[in-house]
Order: C-alpha cells, then structure tokens, then sequence
C-alpha cells in the first residue's frame, strides 16, 4: 500500500467523520452572510453535537427495537458509504468494495431504517415526512442511476476509482456527454443533501419537514447520530460530485488540494442556491428531476453519436 | 439411470403417496409431501454441479422424461418454496375447510410443476402445462364458495387459457421443425417463423407468468387460493412459466435477435414499475404481495432480456451474469414471496383478517412470525444485505452494461442504429428498475409500518399470539435463507452462469467454468467482476455490521421513561393514525395524470350545516379498464355475431360441410 492510498485513507476516515459537520456549517455561516446576518459560526455543528451527545434520549411510548437501533444503522451506513468514496481516485481495499450502486443502497438502507422508525412511533409529523422523502427518493435514485450510467459510458464501469480517473484531465470535457451529466448531477447533489429548492433544512415547522420529519421524536445521542450522518451524507455527495466532475489534473496532490478548495466552493454554491431559491412545491421536484434524468439521456445519444466538442 | 434421477423418483413417489396419505392423515401426509420436496431439492442441486449426465429433449408423439442442469436448478427453488411451504401447511391447514381435499391437490399441484420441469417431450410438457394450471383452480373451488371467488376463477382460467394458446403455439411449431432435439435449435427454420414462435412463447408464457400487459388474472386469483397454494403459484408456479420462457427463446429458437432483447427489456420495465405502481394502492396484504409477484417477474425478464442483447452484442461474459441475475432473482423472489404469504397466511390465522389499516403492532406480539416478516419485506424491496439486493445489483450492472456494451472508447465502434436502440432501452430500464426499487421500498416500508409496527388497530391485534410451531419454524427458515443468500451471491451466482444455453464452444463437458470467463471472480462470499466495484456482501456485513455494533455500544443504555409521542399537544386517538392509502399520497399525486385516481367527496348537508362527510377515493387499475374491457366487450359482440352461425337448421350446416369440403379441397390445389 503506497503513501497515497493512506493518505486517501487518512481523507477518508478523519475527513468523513470529523470535517462533514462543517459542511452544513459552513453553508448556514455563508448562507447567513449573503443574507446581510453575521450568521452562525461555521462550527456551529460540532456545538450542537456536543451538546446532544451529553443528553439522555427520551423514547416515545410505545416504541419497539425498530425505533431504538435506527439511529445507530442509519449512522453505520452511512459510515460505510464513507469509505467507499474515492479520493483522488484512490481508496484502500478496504472490504467494502467500491460499487457506486452499494453506495446506493446503503443510502436506501439509511433512508429505510428512518422511515420504518417513524411508523413504530406512528406520529403524523414523523410520517408525513417519511413519505415525502421515500417518493422524492424514487425520483432521486432514478435520476442517480441515468447519471451513473451516463458517467460508466466511456470507461465501461461503475467502479468509483474507475469512474474518478476517467473524468481527470481535459479529455473527457471534450464529450458533450460528460457536459450534460455534470449538470444532471447537480440536481442529485441538490436532492441528496436535502438543500433547497427541495427540501428545507431549517425549517422548524413540522408540516413542511422532509428529511427532519423522521427525526422529530429523537433527542440526544439518537439526535447527534442522526445529525452526523446528515453532515456525512453532504460530505459524501459533495466529494463525489468534485471526484466524478470536477475538472482537474491528474497529479495526486493536485487532486486533493482540488477536493481542499472544491469543497468549500460547493458549500458557498449551495448556500447561493438556498438564499435565491424558494423551496418548490413539492410535487414539481420529480419532474426537475426527469429534466436531469432527461439530461442524462441526450448526453447518451450524443455519445453514440460519436459526439465531441 | 443417475442418482439424481433416481431420487427424484423416489420424491414424486414420496410426494404422491403423501397425497394419498394426507385425505386420512393430514399432517403425516404433508409431512411426507415436504420430505419429498426436500428430496426433488436434492437431486437438483446433483443435476446443478454438473454431476447427473443431461437428458435431450426429444421429437414425437413420446412421453419422455428426463434431468438437466436447468431442470435442476428449477427443482431447487421448487424445493426452496414448496418444502417451507408444506411444512406451513401441517400447522396451517387443520382446522380450514376441506382441508383434506386441499391437501391431495397440494400434492397434485406439485406434481403437476414436477411433471412440466422434467418434461423432455412436447405432450408430456402440455399436459403437465394444464395440470398445472387446473389445479390451483380446484383447490381454490374447493375452499371458497363465494361467487365473487368463483368469477375470479373463471377469469384466471379464461385468461390463462386464451394466453395459453400461445404455449401451445410456441411448442408445437418447435416441435413440428425439429427445434427441440436439434443442437441448433430452430435456426434452419427461417426467420419468419423464428418471430412467430418468439411472439407466441411471450404472449403465452408471459400470461402465465404474470407479465404485464397480461397479468390481470394474478391479482385477482393469487390472494384467493389457501396461504401455503399463493407461496406455491406466486414462488413457484410463474416461475415455471419463466423456465419455459428460457427453454423456448434460449434454446429453442436458436437465434438472438436484437429486437427480442428489446422487446423483453420492455415487457420487463413495464412490469416491474406497473407492478410496484399498483401494489402501492393495494388495501389487502395478499392482493398487494401478488401484484410485487407481477414487480419480481418484471424483474427477471429485464435479466434474461439483458442476457439476449449481450449475446447479440457478442459479450458472452456479461450474458451469462445477466442471466445468472435473472435466475439468482427467480430463485430469490420464490423464497422471499414463499415467505411473505405464509407470514400473511399466519397473520391472518392469528388476528382473522389482512386489511392493511386494521392490523398493527405484531412485531411485539408474534416476534418469530414478525421478525421473519420484517426480512422478507426488506429482501423483497431489495435492502442489502438481503438476497434480493444482491439479484437487484447483479441486474441493475447488466442493464447499465447493456448501455456501456456498445460503447468504446473509440467513436468510430459506437455508430450504427442497432447500437444505439440497444443503449436506449438499456438505459431507460436502468432507470426504470431504479425507481421500482425506490418504490417497493416505499412499499414495504408501509407494510411494515402498518402490520408489524405501531399500536394495534383492531382488538383481535392486541390479542394476538404468536402461531403454533411449524408455521413459526417455516417463515423463520426463509428469513434464514433470505440471509444466507444474500451474503453469499460469490456461492451461488458462479454455479447458475454455465446454465446459459449455447454458451460458445469453448465451455468444457460440463458447462463453461467460472475461470474461463474473462474479469469474473469471487470475494469474501461475494462477486468481484469486471467493470463493477464488486459486490463483497460478506465484507459489507462486517463493516456496516461492525461500526452499527460500535455505534449501538457508544451509545449506551437509555435512562429517562418514555414520554408521549408528540403532535402538537394532542392525543393521538386511533381515528388520527396514518393509513395506507395517506403513505402513498405522494405518489398517488405525483402520478396523477397516469394514474387518474378516482375521488369522490359527498358532503350531507342540513340548511347549509354539515352532518355528515363522506369520501371515497380508488386508483382504478387501468390495464382493466382501458385494455381489458373494451376487449371483452368486442369479445362479446364479435361471439354474438358468430352465433348467427349457429341456426339450428340441418339444412345450413349441411351447407357449412359443402362449403368447408370445397375450401379443404380448393385450398390442398392451391397449395
């Protein structure tokens, strides 16, 4: 194992567990400065974590094994999906395997274990946004998979090393098709880290939660779980879109200093697109997404085309 | 004669004379039957490692039977479904009415799947065809009396026979060009009749499978037959109508066109997603269970269709996977819906009643039936690490390679139209199967939630008790498998690849090894291939498994009581719990326009006061109304018409004679 499959190893582990809080973080703080607010301090995240993970959780009545191991599943899969992230195109072999579509379904497991822990309390709120999420997920996975496709077009494979190296340098720019799924992806950026226009993060009304409204009865270290593996999924998505699309050279250290200043760009991007964009009526967000998916599709035919720019 | 053959003489013995057996001694007959099940498992698995010697089809007016690979590996998931099944049935059928009629035709259903698995001849294979599709009709007839029953009857065998033709169809003109013993299949027999014999094993087949637009007869009949008959149609009776799928359009008909591949990729999609789709709106649990029948068959047609289109794309590699994906998938889908009926079966015997807003709370009063229900349920809607994710995985790679397969680095390679109709429907069935997974988790998150979770909603749920042994001992076994078999796809996918008929000429005596096929290994109970990052299931398990552990011990015990569940200060009265339909509102509105979900709101007023508010809302099902129907009733009017035929008078029908004689003689000239 070389020096740099460690050191991917390193971004990783410390990255994915203790830098993805600062993602939303540092979306709220720009987010709060474009709106002419001082803002919460970017390590807001850490504070309420903290704070949570000192406290006792309070179950509802009525409540069995299935709402008590949810918290710690949904945290699991999504520490799985952590490490099957490629950085800089490299990850060490770690048992996991790197197949995008496990990384799929281990956020279906995540999205599952929370939906189910909302029919054991079997409060409205938490219901109502289980459902919501698990439709919009319909649309979500089905828009991931055209891009997923679209992307394993020139390198025939959907392995995420595979697919991070395919996409280095400026040669793959040259296909319209990697034009069209990039901005098809920005909509399952969008939809996966619960961002505006689809869903509200801040939201503290119950009626309009989507992702929130499983966790409305969780308090505690459930709640810090649940919380992280919201930060942890901003980090995987966004580490992904920079690995897959990101244009970049291939030179390994390039590559992380690319995700270093990518990151954060993403996050400021994500705080523009909250601070100019309502939240949409929810019904509209399948069909923004099949424009992606619809994207994803034009791209395949230019590709059989033999398209290039 | 092999062993297995051998021992599969014994099990039909064994299952037949617990046939008999069983009109006296109901639960030593079924006992015997599910031994003999056992045994037919057996001897498939024989036939499956390649060490009984393959039996050829043959021409002619013969009965003929025989073993083979792909026999044997049908025996398998006959013995996956129907030995837990049978075992239900001992704790399941005493008591029910005519019991001891219900269980000599379990044995005959059986046998009668038996019969057209190890069929080597066309009139052995169509006469076991119509047993097998009389027989759950009887057994229903003999439970039910309802009229409604009765209708439901008529109309599963009405259509089953209409599609049925295309069976008949199908094999007689393979049979009458030599298709069936020939290595070549019907290759010589011109193209021609090559679409015809496809079309017709489609239509015919895929009635019996459930495929849609043909379906319509499963929803309606499944839910309908005693709970350990619906495991054994939905587990294994359409998958019978699978494997004559396979024989007729891979080893038959001796050619891969492009527009089959296509054609079924189609089917497929519209099934698996119209499956899903409409088992969402589904009030019954049964009746939900058999429209995900129609979802999973959809599903492994997209496997075989992907199998089809990489053999015209000249990827023998990636057609055997594709194929092993929609066999692992029929294999999966028989245990976990075996599972889910008997679990509805003993649900049912427990609290009288499977209406899907008055159950509740089960989990924690039946945990053996529960806990087995709640992993079939996550199987079934594709939850790794379950066996259903690991067949959803291994299609969903072949649909994406479908896509990919003609796509090179090289722009000159990727040209051409075929290429490009290939990578549209592989693409737009990766999707496709992308959302029927989303939505069969939005489905079986609402079963769930609504059987097995929450305050009970009926007083029979708060009194429920957990069901007698051998019916706990069934479901839980299938839980067991679902598991086993999903971490270990590395086992079992290797072994149903060579099964793929007319692999090139490379595969050695007995069927193409692993090795030989280029990027395909296993890991860690896992499938490492080319072109995927792999499917290490095992190693999966270990580190979600590992770090759930961690995590659950991090988090330590819990300290405070337990508070009431919030919603805005009120108390949630049984009237304010969700139901099924309100789950699947979203949905319900997002597909409104293709839906067209009927609601109707009827408010009874008193000099402009409210008394009373009705309202009525159904997701009619369209296939019934807008295909169904308007076929009958030109059906009908075209019989009608027909029947002016029919005068009664000696005289016109000795004219019908004449008139016929002269076309025979006219037409023998002609040609």
């Amino acid at each position: 194992m070389s020096g740099q499959v460690v050191a991917a190893g390193v971004v990783q582990v410390v990255g994915g567990v203790l830098l993805a809080p600062l993602l939303p973080g540092l979306i709220q703080h720009i987010k709060g400065r474009l709106q002419g607010r001082r803002g919460p301090s970017p390590w807001q995240p850490y504070r309420e974590l903290r704070r949570l993970w000192s406290r006792s959780p309070v179950d509802p009545e009525g409540v069995t094994i299935v709402y008590r191991l949810a918290p710690p599943l949904v945290a699991a899969c999504v520490g799985g999906a952590l490490l099957l992230l490629p950085i800089a195109g490299l990850s060490p072999a770690w048992p996991l395997g790197h197949d995008a579509l496990v990384l799929v379904s281990l956020f279906a497991l995540a999205r599952f274990a929370s939906a189910v822990s909302s029919w054991d309390t079997s409060g409205g709120f938490g219901l109502m946004g289980a459902s919501r999420d698990l439709a919009l997920a319909v649309s979500v996975e089905g828009l991931l998979l055209a891009v997923l496709t679209a992307a394993a077009l020139p390198t025939r494979s959907t392995d995420l090393l595979v697919l991070s190296d395919a996409g280095v340098g400026a040669a793959a720019w040259a296909s319209p098709a990697h034009w069209l799924t990039a901005l098809a992806f920005t909509l399952v950026v969008v939809a996966e880290t619960g961002r505006q226009p689809i869903d509200n993060p801040d939201t503290h009304l119950e009626l309009t939660m989507i992702h929130e409204g499983p966790l409305l009865e969780y308090g505690g270290r459930d709640l810090a779980l649940l919380q992280w593996a919201a930060a942890a999924r901003h980090w995987i998505v966004l580490v992904l879109a920079i690995e897959l699309f990101a244009p970049r050279p291939a030179d390994f250290a390039a590559r992380v200093a690319v995700l270093a200043v990518g990151l954060p760009l993403l996050c400021g991007a994500l705080a523009l697109v909250e601070s100019w964009q309502a939240k949409m009526r929810i019904l509209r967000v399948p069909r923004l997404l099949a424009t992606g998916g619809g994207l994803c599709m034009l791209g395949l035919v230019t590709w059989f085309f033999g398209g290039r720019m | 004669m092999s062993p297995a053959t051998w021992v599969t003489l014994a099990a039909v013995l064994a299952i037949a004379g617990g046939g008999a057996l069983s009109t006296r001694a109901l639960r030593w007959g079924l006992g015997a039957q599910a031994v003999g099940a056992a045994a037919l498992g057996g001897a498939g698995l024989w036939c499956v490692v390649g060490r009984a010697a393959s039996t050829p089809f043959v021409t002619g007016a013969v009965w003929a039977f025989g073993l083979d690979p792909l026999t044997g590996f049908f025996l398998i998931v006959l013995a996956a479904s129907a030995v837990p099944a049978l075992l239900f049935a001992t704790g399941y059928l005493p008591g029910t009415p005519a019991a001891n009629i219900v269980a000599p035709l379990t044995a005959g259903f059986v046998l009668s799947l038996v019969g057209v698995l190890t069929a080597r001849s066309a009139p052995a294979f169509l006469t076991f065809w119509e047993l097998m599709t009389l027989l759950p009709a009887a057994t229903i007839l003999a439970t039910r009396h309802q009229a409604s029953a009765r209708r439901s009857v008529f109309q599963y065998l009405a259509i089953t026979h209409l599609g049925g033709v295309g069976v008949w169809v199908a094999v007689l003109l393979v049979t009458a060009h030599d298709g069936l013993d020939a290595s070549a299949g019907m290759a010589d027999a011109g193209r021609a009749l090559q679409i015809v014999v496809a079309l017709a094993a489609v239509v015919g087949f895929g009635t019996k499978a459930g495929l849609m637009p043909f379906h319509s007869w499963l929803p309606r009949t499944h839910p309908l037959a005693p709970s350990h008959v619906s495991a054994l149609m939905s587990g294994m009776m359409i998958k019978v109508a699978i494997y004559g799928l396979i024989r007729v359009l891979f080893e038959w008909l001796g050619a891969e066109p492009l527009w089959l591949g296509v054609l079924l990729l189609g089917l497929g999609t519209l099934s698996a997603f119209g499956g899903v789709v409409y088992a969402l709106f589904q009030h019954e649990l049964k009746r939900l269970l058999a429209f995900h029948s129609i979802e999973n068959v959809g599903i492994i047609v997209l496997g075989l269709g992907a199998a089809m289109l990489f053999e015209s794309q000249g990827r023998p590699e990636w057609a055997a996977l594709a194929f092993a994906a929609a066999l692992f998938h029929t294999l999966n889908h028989a245990v976990f819906k075996s599972l889910l009926f008997l679990g509805a079966g003993s649900i049912d015997k427990a609290v009288h009643g499977l209406g899907l807003d008055r159950l509740g709370g089960l989990l924690r009063r039946m945990p053996w039936t529960g806990g087995a229900f709640l992993i079939g349920a996550m199987a079934i809607a594709g939850l790794p690490p379950l066996n259903g994710f690991a067949s959803e995985w291994l299609t969903l790679q072949s649909m994406i390679h479908v896509v990919t397969g003609g796509a090179g680095a090289d722009p000159s390679t990727r040209t051409g139209g075929h290429v490009l109709i290939a990578a549209l429907a592989g693409g737009f069935a990766t999707v496709g199967l992308a959302m029927t997974a989303g939505l069969a988790v939005l489905c079986f998150v609402k079963v769930i939630g609504l059987v097995l979770l929450g305050p009970p909603r009926r007083p029979q749920c708060a009194d429920a008790r957990e069901v007698p042994w051998p019916m706990a001992t069934a479901t839980a076994v299938m839980a067991a498998m679902c598991v086993g078999l999903g971490l270990t796809p590395g086992l079992v996918v290797p072994r149903l690849m060579p099964l793929l008929p007319g692999l090139p000429a490379t595969a050695s005596p007995t069927g193409l090894t692993v090795a030989s096929l280029p990027g395909i290994g296993t890991v860690e109970g896992g499938l490492s291939i080319l072109g995927t990052g792999g499917l290490p299931a095992g190693g999966m398990v270990i580190v979600v498994g590992g770090l759930f552990a961690v995590l659950l011990l991090a988090r330590g015990r819990r300290r405070a009581a337990a508070a009431p569940v919030w919603a805005c200060g009120q108390r949630v009265d049984p009237v304010l719990l969700w139901t099924s339909s309100g789950f699947t509102k979203p949905v319900r509105l997002i597909m409104e326009a293709v839906l067209r979900p009927e609601r109707l709101v009827s408010v009874d007023e008193d000099r402009g006061v409210p008394q009373a508010v009705t309202h009525e809302g159904a997701v009619p099902h369209l296939f019934d109304t807008a295909l169904y129907r308007p076929v009958k009733a030109r059906a009908l009017s075209a019989a009608a018409v027909a029947r002016r035929l029919q005068s009664g008078s000696l005289r016109t029908y000795v004219l019908y004679l004449l008139a016929l004689l002269v076309g025979a003689l006219a037409l023998g000239r002609w040609l």
